[in-house]
């Protein structure tokens, strides 16, 4: 087996069993990855592992891109994939199942009852993640401000396009920055 | 309630309809191209973590593919399953409205514009290194991001949910998860039973 493969095939064995830990998202799998890929495999050094996570906060999409970054900078292109589809098939197969079985029950009592009563919990838990990014996000108070303002501008004219909001803000952060506003 | 479009064609020929499949779309096949591109363009725009708010906005209120409690409920098991919230809300509408083939061009779709992206701008972060000024910018977009999701929910709270049973639900889920930091599974086993109770107990006196 040449070492390539060998690499590729490390990368799929640490972040496959991953995929199916991950309850609660991406974030409650920072700690575990940042240990094998910076103690267990010497993947990235801790440096690289912070400009990393950094980078992938920046992209844009769902969960966490930085397997995607580790295996990049592991395996190239080849090991983005690799880590990738390991972290993303294994619970994607899961829900998948999930979803068909699910979909059987459609119109029961039980099915309605349980559709409208999680409703009100996947409503909190919305709300529960905004506060968690604000919480993390090392902007401090003017990211607050900026947030509760963008919150009441998208509710004030919900056809207002999320991308012109997020321009706004990038420009105005920018702006105080270069001006040296704080 | 509208007729399947399938079924209908088909009635048209003189074939007996065939019974709809669980999970199989309701009211006319939307088209695989299609489900990919709605989903390449949630993955390239939805910054800040905030798969769900754009994923509402896009599939929910600007598409209609699907409807808000369809929405919620895949929303709560994606948190409660494995995996990163969005893609498994992602799996579930893909499978809704296309079933198998659905779900893998929804989440192909999904990961692939952000994939490219995340690998650009490692190759670019390599080259520039890190600066004071792009910080300052990523705050100011994220900030606009987390307003998003914040609307998201309060948008659902508002006009779905305004009786008292579900707002104390939304508001005791958000103090535990959100504001005390509890963890999340223990918090939605909890209170998922109490919620479900209310919706059975309340069958009668809504429309079913």
């Amino acid at each position: 087996m040449s070492d390539d493969i060998r690499t590729l095939l490390a990368l799929a064995l640490v972040f496959a069993p991953l995929s199916l830990l991950s309850i609660g998202g991406g974030a409650s799998l920072l700690a575990e990855i940042e240990h094998q890929s910076v103690t267990i495999h010497a993947w990235t050094t801790q440096r690289e592992f912070a400009d990393l996570f950094a980078i992938s906060r920046a992209a844009p999409g769902p969960g966490t891109m930085l397997s995607t970054l580790i295996g990049w900078k592991v395996a190239g292109l080849a090991g983005a994939l690799t880590a990738t589809v390991a972290l993303y098939l294994p619970s994607s197969l899961l829900v998948y199942g999930a979803a068909r079985l699910w979909g059987r029950w459609r119109g029961s009592v039980w099915h309605t009852a349980v559709e409208r009563g999680l409703a009100p919990i996947a409503a909190g838990l919305i709300l529960s993640g905004g506060i968690a990014v604000l919480r993390v996000s090392p902007g401090g108070p003017a990211v607050w401000a900026a947030a509760v303002a963008s919150t009441a501008l998208i509710l004030r004219w919900p056809g207002l396009h999320p991308l012109a909001l997020f321009a706004t803000g990038g420009v105005l952060f920018g702006l105080a920055d270069a001006t040296g506003l704080w | 309630m509208r007729i399947p479009l399938r079924a209908r064609a088909i009635e048209g020929k003189g074939v007996v309809a065939e019974v709809r499949e669980a999970g199989a779309p309701r009211v006319a096949r939307i088209k695989l191209p299609a489900i990919f591109a709605a989903f390449f363009r949630l993955g390239i725009t939805s910054f800040g973590g905030g798969t769900a708010g754009w994923l509402y906005r896009e599939i929910v209120e600007r598409r209609h593919w699907i409807d808000d409690k369809e929405f919620l409920s895949g929303a709560a098991l994606g948190r409660l399953m494995p995996g990163s919230g969005g893609v498994n809300l992602t799996v579930q509408v893909g499978h809704h409205l296309r079933g198998g083939p659905g779900a893998l061009a929804a989440v192909f779709g999904l990961l692939s514009g952000p994939l490219a992206i995340v690998l650009a701008l490692a190759v670019g972060y390599a080259r520039i290194g890190q600066s004071a000024a792009l910080d300052a910018v990523l705050d100011g977009v994220a900030a606009a991001a987390i307003g998003l999701t914040f609307a998201t929910g309060l948008k659902l709270v508002q006009f779905k949910l305004a009786s008292a049973g579900p707002l104390i639900v939304t508001l005791a889920t958000t103090l535990c998860v959100g504001v005390l930091r509890w963890p999340m599974i223990p918090v939605v086993f909890g209170l998922a039973p109490i919620s479900i109770g209310l919706a059975l107990l309340n069958r009668r006196g809504r429309n079913v």
